[in-house]
């Protein structure tokens, strides 16, 4: 087994068990900071998928705006959970929902074996870019690339997209306004 | 030799635990979070097809703009969740039964 | 008084009998309210007018008759009407005139009881009944009739009803009584069987059914049917067994002592004047229907009776006790004078021991009266009708002592007194049908010439005890002896019948019946010569027997010289009254007991047995068709309507508002969806 592969399956089981923790903490605080470590192990992925820019992104975005973002959403709307952060007594997990997890796991069953029967028959666009060997590679420049394609092929969704982060965000601050009435 | 299956096998659990967020937890918060979860595995789907395609650079580009929606998703709710707050004094959407005839 | 008498017989006979009903419906009414009863005496008193009037214009007349339809049954009609003859109307007056001075009597006599209301109202309802039962020209109705009488003695014995001995002498009169309804019932039957018609004009008319009737060939024929010859006799013994009962006859007579439970002027009324005396008037009455053999039994009847009664009367302390063992004896000889087939005496001899019976009673009523002030004054205690109490009472009560001797001198039949009359028309027709029959029949005239001399041996120490010598209880009281004479109220209506107790009233002639109006009222024919000798001898031997034993009753008890041994076997049985209700007591009684046990043992083992088994078994079907019901039938009813609640609920939950089960919806969408593609 080479190393990269031992570090793809460590990210791999960080960001899954993580998640899984997540999920199942009845403890709203931890379960988002844990929250840092499944994003932080998500980026550690996108690495091994060769886009350097787009873990980069993903840290600083989720990192420096979104966990920030729900952190204080989290503080200002529930009080009684503040209180749980002193409490020590009690489980640590909250049980789970028996009415969602036959069907959830009924949903990863049939995408596995989508991604099985999928294997088959790999896309015809895949093999031509293989066969040209148009596949990133390892030693390739993606900022490099990706700022070129930004500015002249992705121009048009790059200035909707700024329009509407914009609009979000005011949007955002105009709903969170408190004298929202007057 | 790390391939294509592996992630996305990776990012069908990362899914399904997002998922399951979404529809079992009671806190609002937690229902984002699961969101958040769901959009990080598409975004690793995304960056794993990408791989194969050097000339569009789509599969990366597209999941930094999925990134930036997904910021913008989340301060919006956030947005609403505190609104949602001020007005229930709730987060929990069992609680929030406005939707029924 | 014109106007009243153009008021017909029939008319004033139906007054009679309706005046005590009135009178009995208003107290009744009325209830506590009416304590003095002067609402029943006024009723009675005018019936007495009214029959007087009825007596009048009936007696020695054709007899007359009114009747309406009561109802009918198929082709048979029932008529309810009123017979007068000489008989009824007899019998009414007698009632009526009795009825009169007890009821005066009563009014001291009961002074201050706490039941009186409930006296007065018993009283008339017995006149009523007693009157209509006379009347009445009709078998069903006499019946009708003799149970109200029945029952108005039952309930007059039970008057007081807090005292034991009283309720269960009354328990045995009207136990005792229903033997003897059931003969009367079952002679009914016969009779309508065999004539179709129980109405007494039709049957014993002069040229009735009865008259047109013979006995042929072993068959009894009447122009309505014909059966076996042993039926007539059946049906004579059955209507006697109803006497038997009612007035009292051997071996039924065991209610009779029991029944002076209650009150005096009741057992003068009923037990001794009126009542007791209806046996024999429907003797009299159904006369014609009696063959030899019956009237033979009637005579033997009637003779133990008065015999065994009369050998009672000699030894019991109990004044009203000796007095009713006379009643039943003098009954015994109007049973025989019936038995003799010489009715009218019969009749006569009722007439006449009415008055010095009804005057008897009042008599020893106040002695009762005085001895139990005496007792209730001198708080001591004793039995105020214990003749061992008595004594010396002449020097404190005169007057009652003087009717009290007039009344025992006619029973004793002593010369100058009515029994004297029609004792002697009994005896004497005796001997003369004993004479015409056969030397065997001569002990029936013998022996009542016997008991008659022991009826004036009782009679007279129950006279020499109670009114000579010394006080017996002079020791217990002391010096003051607080005896006093009745209160007139009480008084008048005894002289009145003292005044009843002589000749004159029923004959001119004090030495021969023959003379008597009644008699020749009555006219029966007989069917034997007369013996002249006899009409001598043997009022000579009575008289002389009378007057030999109450010389000796003077000598034994007035100046107590009594010669026997008190507590002799001879005087145990008399006192016992010969052991009867103790054998009735321990054969007919326990037997009786037995045999309900062993049949309450069979229905309660054997018959509910059976029962309880098919209880059990509808039981076990019912539960087994319950538990299919409530399982199966409302199982499926039930899982429809679990379905249905599902359902609803199923699809209520769809729309419950939350948002996590709308997306969980959409979600299982997808995935079906999904599965679909994956299955094309």
């Amino acid at each position: 087994m080479n190393v990269d592969l031992f570090l793809f399956y460590a990210f791999a089981t960080l960001a899954i068990g993580s998640a899984l923790l997540v999920v199942s903490l009845k403890n709203i605080a931890r379960a988002l900071f844990l929250f840092f470590v499944v994003l932080f192990a998500m980026a550690g992925l996108y690495l091994f998928a060769l886009a350097d820019f787009v873990a980069i992104t993903q840290i600083m975005v989720y990192v420096g705006g979104v966990l920030i973002l729900l952190l204080f959403a989290f503080m200002l709307s529930n009080k009684e959970l503040l209180n749980d952060l002193q409490q020590t007594t009690g489980s640590l997990f909250s049980l789970p929902t028996w009415k969602v997890l036959p069907l959830i796991l009924f949903f990863l069953g049939i995408m596995i074996y989508g991604i099985i029967e999928w294997q088959q028959s790999t896309p015809a666009w895949m093999t031509t870019a293989i066969q040209n060997n148009t596949v990133i590679k390892s030693t390739d420049n993606n900022i490099h690339q990706l700022g070129i394609k930004f500015m002249t092929q992705y121009v048009l969704p790059f200035e909707v997209i700024s329009i509407f982060l914009m609009m979000a965000l005011i949007g955002a601050s105009h709903l969170s306004r408190k004298d929202l009435q007057k | 030799m790390i391939t294509l299956t592996h992630f996305l096998v990776v990012s069908a659990f990362i899914f399904c635990i997002g998922l399951y967020a979404v529809l079992a937890k009671k806190n609002a918060i937690m229902i984002l979070v699961g969101i958040e979860l769901m959009i990080n595995a598409a975004i690793l789907n995304f960056v794993a097809f990408g791989k194969y395609d050097k000339i569009n650079y789509g599969g990366q580009i597209f999941a930094l703009f999925a990134i930036v929606l997904a910021a913008a998703a989340v301060a919006v709710g956030l947005a609403i969740i505190l609104n949602v707050y001020r007005y229930y004094k709730t987060v929990n959407p069992d609680q929030i039964r406005e939707l029924k005839d | 008084m014109d106007f009243l008498l153009n008021i017909s017989p029939i008319c004033t006979a139906f007054l009679t009998v309706v005046i005590p009903l009135l009178a009995f419906l208003y107290q009744a009414i009325v209830g506590k309210k009416d304590q003095s009863g002067l609402v029943g005496t006024l009723a009675i008193i005018f019936s007495f007018v009214l029959s007087l009037l009825t007596f009048l214009d009936v007696w020695n007349a054709m007899p007359l008759s009114s009747e309406i339809t009561w109802f009918k049954i198929g082709n048979t009609t029932f008529t309810v009407g009123i017979l007068l003859n000489n008989l009824s109307s007899l019998m009414l007056l007698l009632v009526s005139t009795i009825a009169v001075p007890v009821h005066i009597y009563s009014k001291s006599y009961m002074h201050g009881d706490a039941g009186i209301h409930r006296y007065w109202m018993y009283l008339s309802l017995f006149c009523f009944a007693m009157l209509g039962l006379v009347i009445m020209n009709n078998l069903l109705l006499m019946y009708v009739f003799w149970e109200l009488v029945g029952f108005a003695s039952y309930l007059l014995i039970g008057f007081w009803y807090t005292k034991d001995a009283a309720v269960q002498a009354n328990k045995k009169a009207f136990l005792v009584n229903r033997i003897g309804d059931l003969g009367f019932l079952i002679g009914i039957a016969i009779v309508y069987s065999q004539f179709g018609t129980l109405n007494l004009v039709t049957l014993f008319g002069n040229d009735g059914l009865i008259a047109n009737t013979s006995v042929e060939n072993g068959l009894w024929i009447s122009p309505h049917n014909s059966m076996d010859a042993i039926w007539l006799t059946v049906t004579g013994i059955s209507f006697f067994l109803g006497a038997m009962a009612k007035s009292a006859q051997f071996p039924l007579h065991v209610w009779l002592p029991d029944a002076m439970e209650g009150p005096t002027s009741v057992s003068s009324l009923i037990h001794a004047a009126t009542m007791v005396a209806a046996g024999v008037f429907l003797m009299s009455t159904l006369f014609p229907l009696f063959n030899d053999t019956v009237l033979l039994i009637i005579a033997i009847i009637g003779t133990t009776t008065a015999t065994i009664a009369a050998y009672f009367a000699l030894a019991q302390y109990d004044i009203k006790k000796i007095l009713a063992f006379s009643t039943i004896s003098q009954l015994g000889y109007m049973m025989v004078g019936i038995g003799i087939g010489t009715w009218d005496a019969a009749m006569f001899h009722l007439l006449t021991h009415a008055f010095f019976k009804c005057l008897l009673f009042l008599c020893a009523g106040a002695v009762i009266h005085e001895m139990a002030h005496l007792k209730a004054h001198s708080k001591q205690d004793f039995d105020p009708q214990d003749l061992r109490n008595m004594g010396g009472l002449r020097h404190y009560m005169p007057q009652t002592f003087i009717l009290m001797t007039i009344a025992s001198l006619a029973l004793a039949g002593f010369p100058l007194t009515s029994g004297y009359l029609s004792k002697d028309s009994i005896i004497i027709s005796a001997f003369e049908w004993a004479s015409a029959k056969g030397p065997m029949f001569q002990i029936v005239p013998i022996t009542l010439i016997i008991v008659s001399i022991m009826t004036a041996f009782y009679i007279g120490r129950l006279l020499f005890k109670a009114f000579f010598s010394e006080l017996r209880i002079k020791s217990l009281l002391g010096s003051s002896v607080d005896l006093n004479e009745s209160p007139k109220l009480m008084l008048w209506p005894m002289y009145f019948l003292g005044i009843c107790c002589v000749f004159p009233l029923f004959s001119f002639n004090p030495i021969s019946y023959h003379d008597a109006w009644v008699m020749d009222g009555l006219l029966v024919q007989y069917p034997y010569e007369t013996n002249h000798t006899a009409h001598l001898v043997i009022p000579m031997i009575l008289t002389v027997g009378a007057l030999s034993v109450w010389v000796l009753a003077w000598r034994w008890y007035a100046q107590g010289q009594y010669p026997l041994h008190a507590n002799s076997l001879a005087n145990r049985i008399s006192l016992n009254q010969g052991y009867l209700n103790i054998f009735n007591e321990k054969i007919i009684v326990n037997s009786v007991l037995n045999l309900s046990k062993l049949s309450y043992w069979i229905d309660r083992h054997i018959v509910d047995g059976f029962i309880h088994i098919f209880i059990n078994f509808i039981q076990q079907i019912a539960l087994l068709s319950h538990w299919l019901d409530k399982n199966i039938v409302d199982g499926l009813v039930n899982t429809f309507g679990k379905i249905a609640l599902l359902l609803g609920n199923f699809a209520r939950s769809t729309q419950n508002g939350k948002l996590q089960t709308y997306l969980y919806s959409v979600f299982l969408l997808v995935i079906v969806g999904l599965v679909y593609l994956l299955l094309r």
